[in-house]
């Protein structure tokens, strides 16, 4: 056993170390110059992380900076001849209103769907937590949103708002609430489709939630019974604090995935009536795929990376949990 | 993050390659064909009839891969880019006016004269192709739009006679208004289905024409006002949530009885007696109505065809061999027969081709397919009217500009005449990119 083994030292990635040479007992080296040694930790750490920096830097900063390019060009169809012209696209793209106009109905789908799926998703685990057959039972069965694609939840909420036939359109009819157009109407549409992609995903919240929930010892709640404590003050007190690092990362990782969807809005509404449901994603997407402006998309996607990078870095600035 | 992936999937668009097949050059000696009929029915049919050409021992055999229409403009141009883009594509119109600039197409000018002189191609058929003193597909199917009427249903609403002009369909969709019936069900969502059955009805008075002789945008004319102001009049007698509208709701309401008349192309014909509940002598079906003044026939008209990609010239032989092979006389029904009544012959020995009128639906029909190549003669589609080739025709239909308009005026309440001005600048700014 080396003198290294046996006395760990302390300092980068020392302790890592300590242990990795634990692992080959018997092995008697010649210890080696303390500069020679670091240096040879250092590379061993550079080749650990090497595989993992080349993926992303394949599939994530080559993408991103063709992308940031691309931006920089004015093509039209996807991969035909065209000049770069600075930053004229983006002046372009920056100057639309209606760019603007979807970066404010991504605010409305991002905040709805916070909301909504993190209520349902709330409610759902405290229910999912009580003892009892049917809690059980649900804790499977709960997850069927979550399981089913999105075209078919797209088909499924078409045929139960659909004012021929429709189960919602009808029930609402027999207490007399007519003529509501779900997808239809301007009023409507963006609030529905929050509403469906929210049943969607709420599961997987619910069960993260439920989770996290399972990690709070029974103790705890005991000790504020003795004291006392009601339920509402145990939620407030006990239930809620123990569950904020839990909160903030679905918060986070949530509210950028909910950004990020176009396929539920296009399969329903291809961002109508009227543009009402046009979110920044289904704009871009069309910039790129129907109005075939391929830099306009990119300078537009850029505008977006930088505009959530914005949203994120608040995010955690303010609502970061204190650690304990 | 959202913006990520999109930018994601712009690269993966401008530098991915397709799946698909060797057009770009290589060893391998079968062609690959990709079309974008997904329906597992048409999928099946075509797989005989490549297997039945397959086993004449072909020098290039051919096999097919189902695309999505959704994605195929990135899959093209990505698959372009790498070379692997597939020896046959199928294609429409304007699609064709998309793919052309990549650069992979190649002339099909000597097969489709020596098809026409064999065949006899429809005019419609051949024109939307020519440009450059060129033909840049092969014509495969046509598809046009009629009007598709409930006969039990106009009836019982005191409608004897088929709505022939905008006033009489008006009030036959009036009369057929009931409680929980429609007495049309029209599609408004932003869609091509809703660009399509407004392209119908602006034929019919004299506007399908959106540019002038130069190429420059023509859309904001009284003649366009007009058509869609009768069109948010028939949607009075729509199914309220028709804004959201494509293809499948109106003929669901069509089928299912809750309502009376629909504009369509003839996948009307095939699902109706199973869907419907109803015997085929239920089903009507009309030229598309025109206004009593100054009308005139007309219906949009789709001729689909088939681009030759390949870039080696043998390759390229073989597949023309293959549509030439389509399109003979004991093939082409089968072919046709994919979607009977849906996909119609654009030559004139396939119209009276035994292996496409024996099929029962053509049979069952014959008078509604009768009226169907009757109204394809009158068929036009915008970008290619009287001959014309707008190169740009993509930037306007993939926008749906058509449906935007309506939307506009239907859902927001936007005056007629503004919301085609406002169509019209979204064309400008469409063709001039």
């Amino acid at each position: 056993v080396t003198r290294d083994a046996a006395l760990p030292t302390v300092d980068a990635g020392g302790a890592d170390t300590a242990q990795m040479e634990r692992r080959v007992p018997g092995v008697a080296r010649p210890p080696l110059p303390r500069r020679g040694r670091a240096r040879r930790e250092k590379l061993f750490g550079i080749a650990l992380v090497s595989p993992l920096v080349l993926i992303m830097l394949v599939i994530i900063a080559f993408p991103l900076a063709n992308t940031v390019l691309l931006s920089l060009r004015n093509q039209g169809v996807i991969a035909s001849p065209s000049a770069f012209v600075g930053f004229d696209t983006y002046r372009k793209v920056l100057g639309d209103p209606a760019l603007w106009e979807a970066f404010g109905r991504s605010g409305i789908w991002l905040a709805g769907n916070l909301v909504v799926q993190t209520i349902l998703a709330f409610v759902t685990a405290l229910l999912l937590q009580r003892a009892g057959r049917w809690s059980r039972a649900a804790r499977t069965w709960v997850l069927l949103p979550w399981v089913i694609p999105t075209v078919a939840v797209a088909v499924i909420w078409q045929w139960m708002t659909n004012s021929n036939y429709g189960i919602v359109t009808k029930a609402l009819g027999l207490v007399g609430i007519d003529g509501v157009q779900f997808f239809a109407d301007p009023t409507w549409a963006l609030p529905t489709l929050i509403v469906m992609n929210s049943w969607h995903w709420f599961p997987l919240g619910a069960v993260i939630i439920y989770g996290a929930l399972q990690t709070i010892p029974e103790e705890v709640y005991e000790a504020a019974a003795v004291d006392g404590a009601n339920a509402w003050t145990t939620f407030w007190h006990i239930t809620m604090p123990l569950l904020q690092p839990v909160l903030f990362a679905l918060g986070l990782v949530g509210s950028l995935w909910s950004f990020n969807i176009v396929d539920s809005i296009y399969l329903v509404t291809r961002g109508g009536p009227a543009g009402s449901s046009t979110t920044a994603p289904v704009q871009i997407y069309d910039t790129a795929f129907k109005a075939f402006r391929a830099s306009e998309a990119a300078a537009a996607s850029v505008a977006a990376i930088v505009l959530l990078g914005i949203l994120a870095w608040l995010y955690i600035r303010f609502a970061k949990p204190e650690e304990a | 993050m959202g913006a990520a992936a999109m930018a994601l999937a712009l690269v993966a668009a401008g530098c991915g390659g397709g799946s698909g097949g060797p057009g770009g050059g290589g060893d391998d000696t079968t062609l690959t064909l990709w079309h974008m009929e997904q329906p597992p029915h048409r999928v099946e049919a075509w797989q005989k009839i490549i297997d039945d050409y397959n086993a004449t021992d072909p020098e290039f055999p051919v096999e097919q891969q189902v695309q999505d229409w959704n994605q195929i403009y990135s899959k093209i141009a990505g698959a372009v880019q790498s070379q692997t883009q597939p020896d046959i594509l199928f294609t429409i119109p304007d699609f064709t006016t998309y793919v052309r600039p990549l650069g992979a197409v190649q002339p099909v000018t000597d097969v489709v004269e020596e098809l026409d002189s064999e065949h006899g191609f429809l005019e419609a058929a051949t024109a939307p192709y020519r440009d450059d003193d060129e033909y840049w597909a092969v014509p495969l199917y046509g598809m046009v739009q009629m009007l598709w009427y409930r006969k039990d249903l106009l009836e019982k609403a005191g409608v004897t006679e088929a709505p022939q002009t905008w006033e009489e369909l008006r009030a036959a969709a009036e009369a057929g208004t009931a409680d929980g019936q429609s007495g049309i069900a029209l599609p408004a969502g932003k869609n091509l289905a809703t660009d399509q059955v407004i392209y119908s009805f602006l034929l019919t008075n004299g506007a399908g024409q959106f540019f002038t002789e130069d190429g420059e945008v023509d859309f904001d004319k009284p003649e366009v006002v007009e058509t869609f102001e009768f069109y948010d009049q028939l949607m009075d007698y729509s199914p309220k949530d028709s804004a959201n509208y494509s293809w499948g709701e109106p003929q669901a309401a069509f089928n299912s009885g809750a309502a009376t008349m629909a504009v369509e192309k003839g996948q009307y014909l095939m699902p109706f007696e199973e869907e419907s509940g109803r015997p085929a002598a239920d089903l009507g079906c009309e030229f598309i109505p025109q206004p009593a003044e100054g009308g005139q026939p007309g219906s949009i008209f789709y001729s689909n065809a088939a681009m030759v990609m390949s870039q080696d010239e043998e390759r390229a032989e073989g597949a023309e061999a293959f549509l030439s092979y389509l399109l003979e006389s004991d093939t082409y029904g089968d072919f046709l027969n994919a979607e009977p009544g849906l996909f119609l012959p654009l030559t004139e020995d396939g119209k009276t081709a035994e292996s496409w009128t024996s099929h029962e639906v053509i049979s069952t029909y014959r008078e509604c397919v009768d009226k169907m190549l009757e109204q394809s003669e009158t068929g036009a589609l915008f970008g290619f009217v009287d001959g014309q080739y707008v190169d740009k025709i993509g930037n306007v239909s993939g926008q749906n500009i058509l449906a935007q308009v309506i939307q506009r005026i239907t859902v927001e309440g936007e005056d007629p005449a503004d919301a085609v001005a406002w169509g019209e600048e979204q064309m400008k700014a469409a063709v001039e990119e």
